[in-house]
């Protein structure tokens, strides 16, 4: 019989990143969900104190929670869905041999390189209906007849900021699936083109298939930041104009700052079962998949 | 094993989400709060500047007080920016978690935060010493009392800023309007400085930049009251008639299709470009306006309808209940309300000063921009100072008017909303 030997050594090394996970996100959440049965207002600290499930009757009857809650989905059903096409796009594109690739494969990174709130900041100025560069470039182009105010009506602000996060979004996917495109052997697609196979078919029966694992993490990574996202729209919007583009994580900081933090701790919680619902079957089906 | 896994992965990815909300984690930008221990010698001293310039001019002010004060404190002055009122609520976090400044520049609005939460001093006791206290007109003392919803000040006067009505006399001869002298002349010039200047079918000057965006309820407020409205009941049949003109300046095209998120920066760009003839706001932008236009800008007071009313801007300065050298604290801010301090800041930004003496000075006497402004302080005043006063300029009254401007609400719904929202019925 072997005698294992206890080595701690492992367990130093991970104890600093451990303690620093622990103190920043778990109390802090541990916190949260406290806070979220309390009336924990600091407008009004008299007032502080338990108050059970109040917060989260509350919820269920405000409209605008309601209405941050389709804007969410909304939110990461468009924008992280037209992330990952246009990311495949690149990165198959990124995956191809030609000249000046390193240098493509680089610019291509500068959107999800720049902070977010310089994202919010320079698409508000690109939209900006007075001296926006976009109402400019149609106007020359003759597609409008006149100036549109993007981030001043409710019909264009909330796909305004949808098209920034794409824009931001794309390089994450294409970095992500082009690293997967790399992983794939060339035997098969060798073996593909000796069946007489055509880009579609080694597309769907080849590509996908080979870096499927890759597209279900780099989506739900996609789709948990998304959710959570606050800068871009607080940038570029504040989650007007008449909340047409307030999503839930905006309306969380947004009362979160009016100092209602009770109210706003239950709305995280919400919003971090909701998350949990689209994230544990997508990793169960991952994992079931993988032991298939 | 994988089954668990892939759950504890997908929490730990989404609990992330929650911990942003905790008060711990709410990003405080705390500052060095030096000025602690017994009779502390430094001081931090926190103030936003709305340019460049100002903010030299602060660090000149907080040298000269360096150098010359009798408590022998240094203070430093630590700049944040305004971002839209964001600055009060920075402030807040990080006096609430222990952090923050000794003094800091103020607005009033904030004060029922702050002292129901016990962070600012009382200084009842430092100005019945005073010998300077009557260098200030009791009313604006009346007004700090009633700010903080007790007998006591809290919040030392510093500077105020009346809003008035920007406008471009050239545009004004262009289109024969002359200076409106009532509130129904007022919204007729609006519509008359719209113009098609180039007979393109397109309007290339709107008549008035309305400000739609935060901040945009202190312009909107002298509509109200024009109407005969007032603050204590936004559903009123008055308060409703001056909403409806609001949106109508939008709805018939006098005001620029971006005003609902237009904030300063935007309205004052309109204004300066020349795309728009009018703009409300203080004297705090003369000097660049001035700068820009030269001699073709002028001012008025908001005229006068069933009433007049016109937006006090104020900013004041506090001391911080943790501070520990409260005297040195209030020489402090007693050199920034009547002292050299006052004179120079007012002269550098324009500001209306609150000392007497400094108003007397031939250098504010002979500013036809400054004139305007003491032409509308009888008619100045301020919105109800409410523990929701922040969230309804910040959230509720940004959104609300932009609903009414689109037409996804009327008037008369919105200002229910706005009820609501202050008065919480």
């Amino acid at each position: 019989m072997v005698r294992r030997k206890t080595n701690i050594w492992p367990y130093l090394l991970i104890a600093p990143a451990l303690l620093v996970i622990l103190s920043v996100v778990f109390v802090p959440a541990v916190n949260a969900i406290l806070m979220s049965f309390q009336n924990y207002d600091l407008r009004r600290p008299s007032q502080t104190g338990f108050a059970g499930l109040a917060n989260y009757i509350e919820i269920i009857k405000d409209p605008l929670f309601g209405e941050a809650l389709v804007k969410t989905i909304l939110w990461v059903v468009f924008g992280v869905g037209f992330q990952f096409v246009f990311g495949f796009i690149l990165a198959l594109l990124l995956n191809k041999k030609f000249k000046g690739r390193g240098f493509v494969r680089s610019v291509s990174l500068i959107p999800w390189v720049t902070p977010g709130v310089l994202i919010g900041l320079m698409w508000r100025w690109i939209y900006d209906g007075s001296y926006g560069v976009l109402d400019d470039i149609l106007l020359k182009l003759g597609l409008i007849g006149d100036k549109i105010p993007f981030l001043a009506q409710e019909s264009t602000a909330f796909p305004s900021v949808v098209v920034t996060i794409i824009w931001q979004g794309i390089p994450f996917f294409a970095l992500m699936l082009l690293a997967g495109l790399q992983g794939v052997p060339r035997e098969l697609y060798e073996a593909a083109d000796i069946d007489g196979a055509n880009a579609f078919q080694k597309l769907f029966n080849v590509t996908i298939p080979s870096i499927k694992n890759t597209i279900f993490v780099t989506t739900l990574l996609r789709i948990i930041w998304v959710a959570n996202s606050v800068d871009v729209i607080f940038n570029m919007t504040g989650g007007g104009p008449a909340y047409s583009t307030q999503t839930l994580s905006v309306y969380i900081f947004n009362t979160a700052t009016s100092l209602n933090l009770g109210y706003s701790s239950a709305m995280s919680i919400i919003l971090t079962l909701l998350l949990l619902l689209v994230a544990v079957p997508y990793l169960r089906s991952m994992f079931r998949n993988q032991e298939a | 094993m994988k089954k668990i896994l892939s759950i504890v992965l997908a929490a730990a990815t989404a609990v992330s989400v929650m911990a942003g909300c905790s008060k711990g984690e709410t990003g405080s930008q705390a500052g060095s709060g030096t000025g602690t221990g017994a009779a502390a010698t430094s001081l931090t001293y926190w103030y936003w500047a709305d340019n460049s310039s100002y903010s030299a001019k602060m660090q000149e002010i907080v040298k000269d007080f360096n150098a010359n004060n009798k408590s022998k404190v240094k203070v430093t002055a630590q700049e944040y920016p305004w971002d839209g009122g964001a600055y009060s609520q920075n402030l807040f976090t990080a006096a609430m978690g222990g952090g923050g400044p000794d003094i800091a520049t103020f607005k009033l609005t904030s004060t029922p935060q702050f002292t129901a939460n016990k962070l600012l001093a009382n200084l009842d006791s430092y100005i019945s010493k005073w010998s300077e206290k009557d260098d200030i007109d009791k009313s604006l003392y009346d007004i700090m009392k009633q700010a903080s919803g007790t007998n006591s000040i809290y919040v030392m006067p510093w500077n105020t800023q009346v809003l008035y009505v920007y406008y471009r006399p050239s545009m004004f001869k262009a289109a024969g309007v002359s200076v409106p002298k009532t509130y129904d002349e007022f919204l007729t010039a609006c519509k008359k400085l719209t113009r098609d200047t180039n007979g393109d079918g397109k309007t290339d000057v709107y008549g008035f930049s309305m400000r739609g965006s935060k901040g945009g309820q202190e312009p909107w407020g002298s509509f109200i009251q024009a109407r005969g409205g007032d603050f204590t009941n936004f559903a009123s049949p008055e308060a409703i008639a001056g909403m409806q003109d609001f949106i109508n300046l939008y709805k018939n095209h006098y005001a620029p299709p971006t005003a609902p998120s237009d904030g300063f920066n935007e309205t004052v760009a309109n204004f300066k470009s020349g795309k728009a003839a009018m703009v409300i706001h203080h004297i705090g932008s003369a000097a660049d306006m001035v700068k820009t236009l030269g001699n073709d800008v002028d001012a008025f007071v908001f005229p006068a309808g069933k009433k007049q009313w016109t937006s006090l801007g104020d900013t004041e300065n506090v001391v911080f209940d943790k501070c520990q050298n409260k005297d040195a604290a209030f020489e402090f801010v007693a050199y920034m309300a009547t002292g050299k301090g006052q004179e120079t800041w007012c002269t550098a930004t324009g500001n209306v000063p609150v000392s007497k003496r400094v108003q007397k000075l031939p250098a504010f006497q002979n500013n036809k921009f400054m004139k305007v402004s003491i032409a509308g302080q009888p008619h100045a005043g301020i919105f109800p100072v409410r523990d929701t006063t922040t969230d309804w300029i910040n959230t509720v009254w940004p959104n609300t008017v932009a609903a009414a401007l689109s037409g996804k609400t009327t008037a008369a719904g919105a200002m229910q909303t706005l009820q609501k929202g202050l008065y919480g019925k």
